[in-house]
């Protein structure tokens, strides 16, 4: 009853605070910016340098077969300025590569080195093409390499044995999320949970300058049912606003039941482990600094999360690494388990921080 | 009126010491800078993963470490349930004829496809030395990963300055001793100037030592810091606007986060979204400060071209603050 009381109090303060409709304005601006400003398919390009160094015939047939990856089977005529100089060049637009044909080795060296992309002169020897790449000088050794070997063996056997190998998918059923989907994980882990860290914080400061704590220490109602109210006002924000961003996005396509488990677990722990910290410190400045680093290497899991192929152990061990797969698992329709198992994780040690959190409240109720 | 200004800004400087936050918020981006360091090697090193069975082919293993990221388990169940894992890791088993492919089936395409050809290379016993290909070298030695996390933390540090000056001026409105300055003859925009003084001092300082840190010693150090002053003086109106207009730290806190968006907006529309659509970031002074930032780091585009982008910013933040002084001036009575 008491805690009933506490929680409807604390919603008609968050009701009458401007807070609550920050963070549903900000829900609605993040679905504007995901609809309106976001593609489905964002189309981002790599662009390549070539010169070829052929007799006619040779470089005829080389420009024929790109021409047959063009989009519209045509290639454009464009000037290109670099370091004071203007090239002229062919542009060759594949779905994913632009790629320009200089008129010159030195065009092709120039324009790669001023735009940072990758360049190739291409000559023959012997009736054989050689490839003489322009790297920037940073690229990794391993990637060195594979340019290298793909040049040891004839392309057109290389083609013919890679659409021999044997493909075996242990999932089948994955769709591949686009690049407007793709987005909604890590702003849900971002901005829905993990902000609840940094909220609650701010929460229990103010609070704590209003004299709040102090007058719940006189009340018949104790400590812990405080923190629970202050959560569970989070937990809806956190909620609504999620809903806000996913709903119109996803419609009936996914799981709202585990979306909404995921939520309100992962914004136990997130709304605990602010709290904690809050409990440290007089006000929210001081408790800002502590709270700001480990924001940003919750972080840092986004850049796994982009990168594929880049995942270290360490990396996992941060908690925004299993919110941010869980919230990709349930926007692709993936493993319902792994999303189960996520959230019974994050369950569990918001309660282990709820447990610190209320004993350290209770001793020390003004810190 | 400028005498007035030094004294705010050194009594802020003295005060500022001896509090942690501001120390904090120096250190901060600091501490970041050296996390960049740390973890950039092995983001440019990153090709493919592939899992093989340990001892069933050394000399596969030794072909395709030359190209990928290889970890190898004691069988193929071992292989399967690490392939089963969330990152994009390709098995390469031995199969009836030759070896197989095993994939989860959510890797990107150029994974898989990466894998397939690193098979074909073992397969087909293709050696290095056999290339008709070479390689030339520009020396660069700063990756674009590493440039673009540079970028952004750059583009923080002004944005932590205005924070701090948000929550200072809330949490002096609860204690009410922000009317106190109408007692004294310093006029309310000399207090403005003078408390904006120590974030752009704070702002500045970091960025060069972040730089540093960063190992960009080569680049044009005023240059970047003409684009952080301009948006620090963006994030400072930025402070004082949400600092004024919210009561509580909680409404501060909430707004930090659109704050936070245009920022997080920018870099993603930059860096991942094709011309045409860039178009709908161009109102934002943090697009044209990550745009300007990349030419400096990256010592390329032309002197005209980021003069440009920086009276761009320089307007974005100069008519903000403008159109937004009367009202901090009105708000701080």
């Amino acid at each position: 009853m008491k805690l009933l009381s506490s929680i409807k109090k604390e919603l008609i303060l968050a009701a009458r605070s401007f807070y609550f409709y920050i963070e549903i304005g900000f829900a609605l601006i993040m679905l504007a910016v995901l609809l309106f400003a976001v593609p489905e398919h964002s189309g981002a390009r790599s662009e390549e340098y070539l010169y070829l160094d052929l007799p006619p015939a040779a470089a005829k047939v080389l420009i024929d077969e790109t021409l047959d990856e063009d989009i519209d089977g045509r290639p454009q005529e464009t000037e290109l300025k670099a370091e004071g100089a203007v090239y002229k060049a062919l542009l060759f637009q594949t779905d994913e590569r632009d790629i320009f044909l200089m008129e010159s080795e030195a065009a092709a060296e120039t324009m790669t080195k001023h735009k940072k992309a990758i360049g190739a002169v291409i000559t023959m020897d012997k009736g054989e093409l050689h490839y003489k790449y322009f790297l920037q000088g940073y690229e990794s050794k391993r990637l060195k390499n594979l340019l290298l070997v793909l040049h040891a063996q004839d392309f057109d056997t290389l083609e013919t044995r890679m659409n021999e190998q044997k493909v075996i998918n242990v999932d089948s059923g994955h769709i591949p999320l686009n690049d407007r989907e793709n987005a909604i994980p890590p702003l849900m882990a971002f901005s829905g949970s993990l902000m609840s860290m940094f909220i609650m914080a701010a929460y229990v400061s103010l609070d704590r300058q209003e004299g709040v704590i102090k007058a719940f220490a006189v009340t018949a109602s104790p400590v812990s049912k405080y923190l629970i109210s202050k959560m569970f006002v989070l937990m809806l924000t956190s909620v609504i606003s999620g809903l806000i961003v996913v709903a119109p996005l996803m419609g009936t396509k996914i799981n709202y039941a585990l979306l909404l488990l995921l939520l309100l677990t992962t914004g136990v722990f997130a709304s605990m482990l602010g709290l904690l910290t809050a409990s440290f410190f007089q006000n929210i400045t001081k408790a800002f600094g502590i709270i700001f680093l480990p924001m940003v290497l919750f972080m840092l899991p986004a850049i796994a999360y982009y990168i594929p192929g880049w995942d270290p152990v360490w990396v996992k061990l941060i908690p925004s690494y299993p919110m941010l797969q869980g919230f990709k698992e349930i926007i692709s329709n993936g493993d319902a388990m792994y999303v189960l198992l996520v959230s019974a994780g994050f369950l569990a040690a918001g309660f282990v921080l709820f447990l610190i959190t209320n004993n350290r409240f209770r001793k020390t109720l003004t810190v | 009126m400028l005498n007035k200004i030094w004294t705010i800004f050194k009594r802020d400087v003295k005060v500022n010491f001896r509090e942690v936050m501001p120390l904090y918020i120096m250190l901060a981006p600091l501490m970041l800078a050296i996390g960049i360091n740390l973890i950039t090697p092995g983001i440019n090193d990153t090709t493919v993963n592939i899992a093989l069975i340990e001892g069933e082919n050394p000399a596969q293993e030794q072909c395709l470490n030359e190209f990928a990221h290889v970890e190898t388990f004691p069988g193929e169940a071992e292989v399967l349930s690490r392939v089963k894992e969330r990152d994009s890791l390709i098995g390469i088993l031995p199969g009836d004829n030759g070896y197989y492919i095993l994939a989860q089936g959510n890797e990107p395409e150029s994974v898989v496809e990466y894998a397939k050809l690193l098979n074909v290379f073992f397969e087909s016993g293709v050696d290095i030395e056999n290339s008709k290909a070479s390689i030339v070298e520009f020396g660069e030695t700063v990756p674009p990963v590493k440039k673009m996390l540079v970028n952004i933390l750059l583009l923080m540090i002004p944005m932590l300055s205005g924070m701090l000056i948000t929550l200072n001026i809330v949490e002096e409105k609860a204690d009410k001793t922000i009317s106190a300055i109408n007692l004294s003859p310093t006029s309310r925009t000399a207090f403005i100037l003078g408390k904006s003084l120590t974030g752009m001092m704070i702002s500045l300082v970091t960025t060069v030592v972040c730089i540093l840190i960063t190992g960009f010693y080569n680049v044009n150090i005023l240059l970047l810091l003409l684009v952080a002053a301009a948006s620090t003086v963006l994030a400072m109106t930025i402070g004082f606007i949400q600092g004024i207009n919210n009561d509580d730290v909680m409404e501060a806190v909430g707004s930090m986060k659109l704050v936070f968006l245009p920022l997080a907006g920018s870099v993603a529309g930059y860096e991942l979204l094709s011309g045409g659509w860039q178009a709908f970031f161009w109102w934002s002074p943090f697009y044209w400060s990550y745009r300007a930032n990349n030419i400096i780091l990256g010592k390329e585009g032309s002197a005209g071209e980021l003069l440009l982008y920086t009276a761009i910013i320089a307007a974005i933040c100069i008519t903000a603050y403008a159109l937004m002084l009367p009202r901090i001036k009105k708000g701080l009575q």
